[in-house]
C-alpha cells in the first residue's frame, strides 16, 4: 500500500528540541499519538489536510522543512480544542504558535503570510505613531483615555 | 469498651488484623488461619466479597466471578478462626510490630446478627427504596438490605442516615417519612397506624395543621413543591373513615397502672394527654365545661374547614381507646380540685386552653355589632346565628382573622375586609388560607391600624383606622409598623370582628386564682415537665402557651401524659427523646439528576360561587392515584423512615432501631491492608458524557447489566430505554493514563476486562456489533493474548486504535468523534457506549493511611518498596492488591498470600496461641441399635411456611418408618434452635436427623456441627431442601408444594434410615519442603518457609544461586539488583533452616500432599510434606534481524549490561534504535512478555540522559507500560525518545552492511521510514524451558499450558497453586512477569505451604470413593478418570488374594463420585452416597 519512503537523510532530528524550546513547546515531547485533537479539531473536520497528531508526528521525525513550510498549519483557528481534549497536556494551539514562530523567523511562512505580517505591523505602527499625534495635539483626550483605561482596569479586577 | 485479649507489652500476638473483605481480604484471612493465626477481617461494607462480587465474568476463563468467590466466602465465613467484623472501621492503631492494639468502631447494623436469619422478609416489607450500590445504582435495595443474596456476614442492615427535616419540623414529632414511605407503597393502613402510634386526630390535623413539616421539607429546595404531607395524612384518615373501619385493635396495654387522671378541657392537648394516658395504662377522664368536645377545634374552626362529622369520629377513637368524658362539667363551679381527689384522681392535667378573645383596647368597643373572633365563631359553630349585616371588618391577621372574615361571608356579609397592620407576608396565616379567602371575595387592608370605633344608636357604623409603615425590626425579628400620621381614613361597617389575640380565662378556684401566670396572663408550668405549682396538677396547651396551632397543642398533649407517667410511678423525669437540628440529613443524591422532580398533586376544590353558599368543606381528599403518588415525590432523606414495618414482621426479633455504635480494641501482632480500589469517577470527564446520556455506563455498571442477577435479570439493554442496543462501543483509558485528570497510571486490568465483557455481551446476543477504542492493547498476562485474538477473530470484536474525542447524544443515538491512524475524523453512531474506567484509591483511603501510619503515593496508593513489594512505610504493617498499584484479580490473590506470608513469618513463634479448634463430645456408637429419626421442618420466616403447610409436613414425617420426632421450627438454623435440636436428640435417643429447609450448600456444615455436639457421626444426617427446590419453585401452588415437601421429606428419612457413620482419616504432616529452583522466586520462597520455622531443601539445577538475576543488573526503579542478589544468597546460604543443594535436581517424586519422598540426582532421598515448581524460565534467542550476525545487534539484557557498566564501549552511538516484541507475540510465542516494554523505555530513557545527542528510537507493537510503569513511559517521552508503531504484518526490515538500515512503516504519516542505527536492540522475550518443565510436571503429576509454562489450579483465585495439593509454583515457571511480581508470588506460594505445614496431620475427607476388592478387574479406567490422581492400580493383598487392584488415596480423593460412575463394574462406591440409600430414596417416589 505504500509509496512515499523517507530517509534519514532528510530528517533533522533535533528539530523537536527547537519546537520544544519555543514558548509554547514546551509540552511537545509527551504526545503518545492518540489523535484526541484530531477528532476534536473543528478545523479537522471540514480540512482533512490539517492533521494535528500528524502535524505533532512530523515534528517528532524531524520534518522541519515539510512541516515549517507547510501552508497547513496557518489554517490552525486556536479554538482551544485542542488542547482542552489532550490526555497528556501537549498543548497543541501554542504549539500551533510556536510553528509559526519558527516559520516567520527561518522564511518557511509563505509569502502572501508573510505580506499580511508586514501589512499587520505597518498598521499597528500607524495606530501606535496616529495615536501619539492625536495626544501631542489634545492632551484632555489622553487624560480622558487614562481615566477610562483605570475604569476599565478596576471593574476587570473586580470581575 | 470491649477489650479482646489481654498481652504483655513487648510480647507478640498471635493474631492478625486484616483491613478490607475482598478477594484480597479473604484469601489473606484464610491463608493466616490456615496457618495459626487469629484473623480479625475488617470490611467496611455491610458484607465481604468486595469488587469481585459485582463483576460477572473473569477473564480469561470466562468464570463466572460469584461463582468462584462464593465458596471462599462461605470458607472465610465458616472458619473458626476468623472473626468476620463487617460494617465497620478502624478508628486507629498503636504499639509496634509484633503487638498492635487496633480500634474498631462496629457501626450499628440496627439488625442483631445473632438473631437475623437472613430471611429477607423485612426487605420485602420495607417501604423506603433507594438505588442499590451493588448494582451500580442501575437496580433498586430498601433501606434495609444486604448487599447480594450470597453476603455474608448474611444479615441485614439498616441504612440510617440521621432524620428527616420533616419529622424534626414536627412539634409532636410524628413519623413523616415514615407514613409518606408507607403510603408510596399503598400500605395505607400501616401508613395511618404509624400516625396514629404517635397523635391521634389525624384527619382533623390533616386538614387544619399549619404543617411546619412541609415548610422544611428538602424536595422545597429542588426547585420544586414539598410533598404535600398534611393532605397524604388526610387521605389516609379519610380512606379508613370513609371506608367504614374502626380502629385497628390496640396491642394489649399494661393493666397494673389504673390510676384515674383527671383533664380539665376536651380540646386538642386535653385530648391527646388523655388518650396517651389511656393507651399507658391509666384512667384518664376528662371535664368539660361545653356541651360538646373538641375545645377550639369545634368552637374555633368553621365547619368548611373541618367538617364537625371527621372531629366527631376522631374523638370518639379517642374515646374508644379508655377514656372518659364529661361535658357540661366546668371545673372550678361544677367540680373542684377537692372532689376530684376524694374521688381518687392522682393527677390533674389542666388545658383549658385560652377561650377569651382579647380586647381591642380602642374607643367605642362596646358598641353592639363588635365582636372578637372566638365570640364570633362559638356562636356560629353552636348554631346560633349572627346577624352580621352587609358589610363586615375583621381585624387582625391571623387564621381566626381568616375564619372569621370567611365566616361572615358565609353569614351573607357582601363585603368583607380584613384589617391588618403589617404586609401580607407577615400574616400569621396559612397562606393558602388567606389566598382561598381573597378567591372567596375577602379584601384585604394591609398596613392599617384600627384607631376608634364609631356608632350611631349603639350600634357600629364605622371603623376609624390609620395607616402604617414598617418600621425597624423588632424582637420578632419583623419590621415593627409605626404609624403615618395624619393617615386616618374610615371603613363603613355593620359588624366588627377583632381577632387581635385570645386570654386565658382561669378556673373559678381560689387555689388555682394563686397559680403563677406570666406577663400575657397565661399559666406558668415548667417547660418540659408541665408542672405547676401545685403538686400533682399539670398545666398543657394554649392556656400555657397562647394561642397557638393544633400541632402544637397535640404535641403538648403528649408531653404532659409521658410527665404524668413520671410522676405517678415516682421515677426522675427524663424528656422525652427529642430530635435536634444537627441531626437533619442532607436530602440523598437522586440517581438521575437530570429529571425535575415530579410536580405537585393537589385536590380539587369547591368553586368559589358555591363556596359562600353554605359550609361545605372546600377542599376535597387526594385521590389514592394522587396520594401514592405525591409520597411517591418524597426524596427519602433519612433512607430509613422508621416506620418499624420490619420490627412488626421479623420473626426472629432480630430488629434493634435503638442499637449504637461499638467501639472495640483488638490487639493484634500484624496487620494486612487490603482496601482495594474504587472506579474513576467518569462524571469529571465531561466529553465522555457519563451523566449526561443515560446509555453512556461505566464498565462496572455494564458489569451488573450483563450479571444475570443484575439489575436487568442479564438482559443486555440500554437503561434509557429498554431497548437492546445493535452497538455498543468501549472507550479505553477513561481515568487511566491521562495527566488532564492527573492519573498519570495506567489501571492494568480495563483493556482485559473491557474484552471480556465485549465478548460477554456477544454472547448475550450474537448480532451485537462491539467495537474497542483504545490506543495501546494491554493483554500482558498470561494467555490474554489468545483471548484478544478470539475475541477479534471468533467473537468478531472490532478493534479500533483511536481515543474518542468527544461523545454527543442525537436522536437517541450517541455519536462518537474519532481520528484514525490512516488520517481524517469519523463519526459513528454507536446504542450504547461503556466507559472502561480506571482503578483508583478508595475514598477515604487516606484517613485509613493515617490511621494506620503508612505513608501513600499523591493519589493514595499505598507505598512500597520494589523488593518487598507487600511492606508498607510501617513495619508490621503489609498490603496487597489495587491498594499499593492498580492490578488483576490473580496478581491481588497472589499479593494476599504474599503479605499472609509476611506476617507468618513475622509471627511464627506464636503460632497457634490464639487459635481454637472445635471440640466435641465422644461419639455415640449406633451401630447396634434401629434408627430412631427426628424430623426438623423449617419454616424460615415465611420463606417456606408462607407456601408449603409446615405443620402438616411435620405431623406427616411422623407418620415414616423410623421416625420418632418430629417437629417444625420458625428458623431451623437459629442459634437457640441449635440448642433446642441438641436437646432433643439426647432427650429423645435420637441416632439419625433429617432437617427439611434451605440448601445444604450454605447450611448442611451447621446442622452436622449440631449433630457432633449432640454426640453424633455428623453422616447420620440428610438434608431435604424445601425452599429453593420447593416453595421458592411452587410459590402459587401451595397445595402441590405441600406435597412435594412431604416427597421430599419422606425420601431423605429413606436415605436417613440407611446412613451409617463415616469417619475420616488423617495423616501426619512432615513439615518440611522442597523448593526447586535457586533463582530470586526460589530463594524468596525458601526464606519465607524457613523464617515460618520449617525446614527447606533448596534444590538448584546450576552451580550458582541466582538464576536470571545474575544477568540483571538495576531495576525498573534503579534498584542495584547485584547487592540485593548478594544479600540473599547470604541469607539463604545462612539460614540454619535452609539446606542448599546445587548442581542437583529432582529424578523421582512419590507421594502426596503431607508426605511426599523425592529422590535427588545426588542418590539423596528428601522426605517432604510440600514442594514448591519455582524453575525459572529463560531469555529468547533471537534468530531475527541478524542477530548473532552483526555485532551492532544486541539484547535489551547486554544493553542494560553496558548500561550498568557505565558506558557504551568506544564512542556513544547516534542512533539507536530499539525494536520491541522479538520472541513475543509471535505465532511460535504467541504470549506477551511483559517485561520488554518498561526494560526498554527504561534503558531507552537511560541513554538519553547520558548521552541526550543520541537519538533513541523504539519501534513497538502496543506500548504495554502497565500500572505506575506508565510513568517510565512517560518519561522516555519527555527525554526525546521516538516512538513508532508497527503492526506485526508490516514488522520492521533492517538491512546489514558497513551502514545498517532499518526500515519501517509509520502508519501515522503512511510512509515508510528509514534508518541508520548504530546499534539496533532486540527485546527479547521469555520463554519457558520447555523440556525441563516437561521433566517435572511428569514427575509431580501438574498441567503445564501450550507454551511450556506451569499451568496454575485456577487462573484467579488459585494462582501459586496445582490441582494437585500441597504442590506450588512461581517466579518465571509460572509465566512472564517481572522481579517485584515474583518475589511476590514466591511469598504467595510460601504462605499456601505454610497452611499444610502448620498442621501436624491432615484430615482427609470421609465423603471420599472406596474400592470394592472383589468387583474391580483393574481395568485403570478409574486412575484416568479421576482428575486428582488420588486413583492408582496397585500391587495390594486383600484378604487371601493379592493382585493388582484400584487403590484411592484418601487424601486426595475429592469424594466427586466421577470414578464411581465411570466404573464399569461397579467395583467404587462413594461413602455418603452409597447405591442404596440413593435407591432407597428413588424407590420414595
Amino acid at each position: 500500500m505504500t509509496t512515499e519512503t523517507f530517509d534519514a537523510n532528510q530528517r533533522d532530528a533535533r528539530f523537536k528540541y527547537e519546537v520544544v524550546r519555543q514558548p509554547g513547546g514546551e509540552n511537545l515531547l509527551l504526545c503518545y499519538a492518540c489523535g484526541t485533537c484530531t477528532a476534536g479539531c473543528p478545523v479537522s473536520q471540514i480540512d482533512p489536510e490539517f492533521n494535528p497528531r500528524k502535524i505533532i508526528r512530523q515534528i517528532l521525525l524531524g520534518m522541519r522543512r515539510e512541516v515549517l513550510s507547510s501552508p497547513v498549519i496557518w489554517r490552525c483557528a486556536q479554538c482551544h480544542a485542542c488542547t482542552a481534549k489532550c490526555p497528556q497536556n501537549v498543548r497543541f494551539r501554542e504549539i500551533m504558535r510556536a510553528l509559526w514562530q519558527l516559520a516567520v523567523a527561518h522564511g518557511f511562512a509563505p509569502p502572501h503570510m508573510l505580506e499580511r505580517i508586514d501589512e499587520l505591523a505597518r498598521l499597528t505602527h500607524k495606530a501606535r505613531r496616529d495615536l501619539v499625534a492625536e495626544f501631542v495635539r489634545n492632551p484632555e483626550a489622553f487624560e480622558l483615555l487614562k481615566e477610562k483605561c483605570e475604569h476599565l482596569t478596576q471593574t476587570t479586577d473586580q470581575a | 469498651m470491649k477489650t479482646t485479649q489481654q498481652t504483655p507489652k513487648g510480647s507478640k500476638v498471635g493474631a492478625a488484623l486484616v483491613i478490607g473483605g475482598g478477594i484480597a481480604g479473604i484469601q489473606a484471612a484464610l491463608d493466616l488461619a490456615d496457618s495459626g493465626q487469629k484473623v480479625y477481617l475488617l470490611e467496611r461494607a455491610p458484607s465481604i466479597g468486595g469488587n469481585m462480587a459485582r463483576l460477572d465474568k473473569t477473564f480469561p476463563t470466562n468464570d463466572c466471578s460469584m461463582c468462584i468467590l462464593s465458596p471462599k466466602v462461605v470458607e472465610c465465613g465458616r472458619h473458626l478462626n476468623i472473626e468476620t467484623i463487617a460494617w465497620a472501621e478502624l478508628e486507629g492503631v498503636t504499639g509496634t510490630v509484633g503487638n498492635f492494639t487496633a480500634r474498631i468502631r462496629r457501626r450499628a447494623r440496627y439488625v442483631d446478627s445473632e438473631k437475623c436469619t437472613g430471611c429477607g422478609e423485612c426487605a420485602t416489607v420495607c417501604p423506603v427504596q433507594m438505588p442499590s450500590e451493588f448494582d451500580a445504582q442501575l437496580g433498586t435495595r430498601k433501606a434495609i438490605f444486604r448487599p447480594c443474596p450470597q453476603a455474608y456476614p448474611n444479615t441485614f442492615v439498616i441504612d440510617k442516615r440521621g432524620r428527616a427535616p420533616c419529622r424534626v419540623g414536627c412539634p409532636a414529632g410524628i413519623n413523616i417519612n415514615g407514613y409518606v414511605a408507607l403510603t408510596a407503597m399503598g400500605k395505607f393502613d400501616e401508613a395511618l397506624d404509624l400516625i396514629l402510634d404517635t397523635v391521634p386526630l389525624p384527619g382533623v390535623l390533616g386538614r387544619v395543621c399549619d404543617h411546619p413539616c412541609e415548610s422544611v421539607c428538602h424536595l422545597g429546595t429542588l426547585d420544586a413543591e414539598p410533598v404535600a404531607i398534611c393532605a397524604i395524612k388526610r387521605f389516609l384518615a379519610d380512606r379508613r373513615r370513609l371506608g367504614g373501619q374502626r380502629r385497628m385493635p390496640q396491642p394489649s396495654q399494661p393493666k397494673e397502672k389504673r390510676q384515674k387522671v383527671a383533664i380539665i378541657g376536651a380540646g386538642p392537648a386535653g385530648l391527646t394527654a388523655a388518650r396517651e394516658l389511656a393507651r399507658k395504662g391509666y384512667q384518664p377522664t376528662i371535664f368539660e365545661a361545653e356541651s360538646q368536645p373538641g375545645g377550639m377545634l369545634s368552637w374555633g374552626i368553621p365547619a368548611y374547614r373541618l367538617p364537625r362529622e371527621v372531629l366527631h369520629h376522631e374523638i370518639e377513637d379517642i374515646l374508644a381507646e379508655g377514656v372518659e368524658l364529661q361535658l357540661n362539667c366546668r371545673f372550678g363551679s361544677d367540680i373542684t380540685r377537692d372532689e376530684l381527689t376524694r374521688r381518687g384522681y392522682k393527677a390533674l392535667i389542666l388545658a383549658i386552653g385560652a377561650q377569651a378573645g382579647a380586647p381591642l383596647g380602642i374607643e367605642n368597643e362596646n358598641l353592639e355589632g363588635v365582636y372578637d373572633s372566638i365570640r364570633f365563631l362559638r356562636q356560629v359553630n353552636a348554631g346560633r346565628p349572627v346577624a352580621v349585616g352587609r358589610r363586615v371588618t375583621v381585624i387582625g391577621g391571623g387564621n381566626s382573622a381568616i375564619d372569621a372574615a370567611r365566616t361572615a361571608l358565609r353569614l351573607g356579609a357582601e363585603q368583607v375586609t380584613i384589617v391588618y397592620r403589617r404586609t401580607r407576608t407577615e400574616m400569621p396565616a396559612i397562606p393558602l388560607e388567606i389566598k382561598a379567602a381573597e378567591e372567596e371575595g375577602v379584601r384585604l387592608e394591609l398596613l392599617a391600624a384600627p384607631v376608634r370605633l364609631h356608632g350611631i344608636e349603639g350600634r357600629v357604623s364605622r371603623l376609624e383606622c390609620i395607616r402604617m409603615r414598617p418600621g425597624a425590626p423588632d424582637a420578632s425579628g419583623r419590621r415593627a409598623p409605626v404609624p403615618v400620621p395624619r393617615s386616618e381614613f374610615f371603613i363603613e361597617t355593620d359588624t366588627v370582628i377583632s381577632a387581635i389575640g385570645q386570654k386565658v380565662v382561669m378556673p373559678d378556684d381560689p387555689e388555682f386564682q394563686k397559680l403563677q401566670r406570666r406577663h400575657g396572663g397565661t399559666i406558668q408550668a415548667r417547660p418540659e415537665t408541665c408542672a405547676t405549682d401545685i403538686p400533682g396538677v399539670f398545666a398543657i396547651g394554649d392556656a400555657v402557651t397562647g394561642p397557638r396551632s393544633v400541632i402544637e397543642a397535640i404535641a403538648e398533649g403528649r408531653k404532659a401524659a409521658h410527665a404524668v407517667d413520671c410522676y405517678l410511678r415516682g421515677v426522675p423525669f427524663e424528656p422525652l427523646p427529642r430530635v435536634t437540628r444537627d441531626q437533619i440529613v442532607d436530602h440523598p443524591p437522586r440517581a438521575d439528576q437530570s429529571e425535575r422532580p415530579a410536580p405537585r398533586r393537589s385536590a380539587p376544590e369547591l368553586p368559589v360561587e358555591e363556596r359562600r353558599r353554605g359550609f361545605t368543606e372546600v377542599e376535597a381528599t387526594l385521590s389514592e392515584e394522587d396520594a401514592v403518588a405525591e409520597a411517591q415525590r418524597c426524596l427519602r432523606c433519612a433512607v430509613c423512615s422508621e416506620c418499624l414495618a420490619c420490627v412488626r414482621f421479623c420473626k426472629a426479633q432480630a430488629i434493634r432501631h435503638d442499637q449504637e455504635d461499638v467501639i472495640e480494641e483488638i490487639n493484634v501482632g500484624s496487620i494486612v491492608v487490603v482496601p482495594g480500589f474504587e472506579e474513576y469517577h467518569s462524571t469529571l470527564k465531561y466529553d465522555f458524557g457519563y451523566s449526561r446520556f443515560p446509555d453512556v455506563v461505566s464498565s462496572l455498571e455494564f458489569e451488573r447489566i450483563l450479571s444475570a442477577s443484575g439489575p436487568f435479570g442479564g438482559h443486555v439493554q440500554r437503561p434509557s430505554d429498554g431497548r437492546e442496543p445493535g452497538r455498543i462501543a468501549f472507550l479505553q483509558c477513561v481515568g487511566s493514563r491521562d495527566l488532564a485528570c492527573r492519573n498519570d497510571y495506567c489501571s492494568s486490568v480495563c483493556c482485559m476486562y473491557a474484552i471480556k465483557e465485549a465478548v460477554i455481551a456477544k454472547e448475550h446476543s450474537r448480532g451485537l456489533d462491539v467495537t474497542i477504542f483504545f490506543m495501546d492493547m494491554r493483554a500482558f498476562g498470561k494467555d490474554f493474548d489468545k483471548y484478544y485474538e478470539r475475541a477479534r477473530s471468533e467473537y468478531g470484536v472490532r478493534f479500533v486504535r483511536a481515543r474518542v474525542s468527544d461523545v454527543r447524544q442525537q436522536n437517541g443515538q450517541l455519536i462518537l468523534r474519532y481520528a484514525p491512524d490512516t488520517g481524517g475524523t469519523c463519526e459513528e453512531p454507536f446504542d450504547m457506549v461503556v466507559l472502561s474506567v480506571g482503578l483508583q484509591p478508595p475514598t477515604g483511603v487516606r484517613e485509613l493511611a493515617s490511621k494506620l501510619g503508612v505513608r501513600t503515593d499523591k493519589h493514595g496508593f499505598m507505598l512500597t518498596d520494589p523488593l518487598n513489594p507487600l511492606h508498607t512505610s510501617r513495619p508490621g504493617i503489609f498490603v496487597g492488591g489495587p491498594a499499593s498499584a492498580p492490578k488483576d484479580i490473580p496478581e491481588t490473590v497472589v499479593q494476599a498470600s504474599g503479605a499472609a506470608a509476611e506476617v507468618a513469618r513475622l509471627l511464627s513463634e506464636v503460632r497457634n496461641t490464639l487459635t481454637v479448634k472445635a471440640q466435641f463430645p465422644p461419639e455415640r456408637d449406633v451401630s447396634s441399635v434401629p434408627p430412631r429419626i427426628g424430623v426438623f421442618v423449617c419454616h424460615c420466616g415465611i420463606n417456606i411456611g408462607g407456601v408449603v403447610n409446615v405443620p402438616a409436613v411435620a405431623e406427616y414425617a411422623l407418620t415414616l418408618p423410623h421416625v420418632v420426632h418430629a417437629e417444625h421450627n420458625l428458623y431451623t438454623c437459629s442459634q437457640d434452635t441449635q440448642d433446642h435440636i441438641r436437646a432433643v436428640i439426647l432427650e429423645k435417643n435420637i441416632n439419625r436427623v433429617v432437617v427439611a429447609s434451605c440448601s445444604p450448600r450454605t447450611h448442611e456444615p451447621l446442622f452436622q456441627q449440631t449433630l457432633r455436639q449432640a454426640g453424633l457421626n455428623p453422616h447420620l444426617f440428610v438434608m431435604a431442601n424445601i425452599r429453593d427446590q420447593c416453595s421458592w419453585a411452587h410459590l402459587h401452588e401451595p397445595e402441590a408444594a405441600t406435597q412435594k415437601a412431604r416427597d421430599l421429606v419422606r425420601m431423605a428419612a429413606a436415605k436417613a434410615a440407611l446412613t451409617v457413620p463415616l469417619r475420616s482419616s488423617t495423616v501426619p504432616v512432615i513439615r518440611q519442603a522442597l523448593v526447586i529452583g535457586g533463582g530470586t522466586a526460589g530463594m524468596t520462597a525458601a526464606l519465607a518457609i524457613a523464617d515460618q520455622g520449617y525446614h527447606v531443601c533448596l534444590v538448584e539445577r546450576d552451580a550458582r544461586l541466582g538464576g536470571n538475576l545474575r544477568d540483571l543488573p538495576t531495576g525498573f526503579e534503579d534498584q542495584d539488583l547485584r547487592a540485593m542478589l548478594k544479600n540473599l544468597i547470604a541469607k539463604v546460604k545462612a539460614h540454619a533452616n535452609i539446606r542448599v543443594l546445587t548442581e542437583t535436581t529432582v529424578v523421582e517424586v512419590q507421594g502426596f500432599v503431607g508426605n511426599f519422598t523425592s529422590k535427588l540426582s545426588n542418590g539423596e532421598e528428601y522426605r517432604h510434606g510440600v514442594a514448591i515448581i519455582a524453575t525459572g524460565a529463560s531469555e529468547y534467542q533471537p534468530r531475527e534481524y541478524l542477530y548473532g550476525e552483526d555485532r551492532r545487534i544486541i539484547t535489551q539484557r547486554q544493553l542494560s549490561q553496558q548500561l550498568a557498566a557505565g558506558n557504551f564501549p568506544g564512542l556513544p552511538p547516534a542512533c539507536v534504535v530499539m525494536i520491541q516484541c522479538v520472541g513475543s507475540r509471535t505465532a511460535e510465542h504467541p504470549y506477551c512478555s511483559r517485561v520488554c516494554c518498561t526494560r526498554a523505555v527504561k534503558n531507552a530513557a537511560q541513554i538519553k540522559e547520558h548521552h541526550p545527542e543520541t537519538e533513541v528510537i523504539i519501534l513497538y507493537r502496543d506500548m504495554r507500560t502497565y500500572g505506575f510503569q506508565e510513568r517510565h513511559y512517560q518519561r522516555a517521552r519527555e527525554l526525546g525518545v521516538l516512538f513508532i508503531r508497527f503492526d506485526a504484518d508490516r514488522p520492521p526490515i533492517l538491512t546489514g552492511g558497513p551502514r545498517l538500515d532499518l526500515s519501517v512503516f509509520e502508519p501515522l504519516l503512511q510512509t515508510e521510514l528509514h534508518f541508520h542505527p548504530d546499534l539496533v536492540v532486540l527485546s527479547t522475550g521469555i520463554v519457558s524451558s520447555a523440556e525441563d518443565n516437561d521433566r517435572l510436571a511428569k514427575l509431580f503429576k501438574v498441567p503445564l499450558n501450550d507454551d511450556g509454562f506451569f499451568l496454575e489450579a485456577h487462573a484467579k483465585l488459585r494462582p501459586v497453586e496445582f490441582a494437585t495439593e500441597g504442590v506450588y509454583l512461581a517466579g518465571l515457571a509460572h509465566g512472564p512477569k517481572n522481579l517485584s511480581e515474583c518475589i511476590a508470588q514466591a511469598l504467595a506460594a510460601a504462605a499456601r505451604a505454610g497452611t499444610v505445614l502448620a498442621k501436624d496431620e491432615i484430615e482427609t475427607s470421609a465423603t471420599i470413593a472406596e474400592v470394592l476388592p472383589d468387583r474391580c478387574v483393574a481395568c485403570g479406567l478409574c486412575t484416568q478418570i479421576c482428575a486428582y490422581n488420588a486413583i492408582s492400580l496397585e500391587l495390594q493383598r486383600i484378604g487371601k488374594e493379592e493382585r493388582v487392584f484400584a487403590k484411592v488415596n484418601p487424601a486426595l480423593c475429592k469424594g466427586c463420585g466421577a470414578c464411581v460412575a465411570g466404573c464399569r463394574s461397579g467395583a467404587l462406591n462413594l461413602a455418603g452416597f452409597s447405591d442404596k440409600q440413593i435407591l432407597a430414596e428413588i424407590a420414595q417416589l
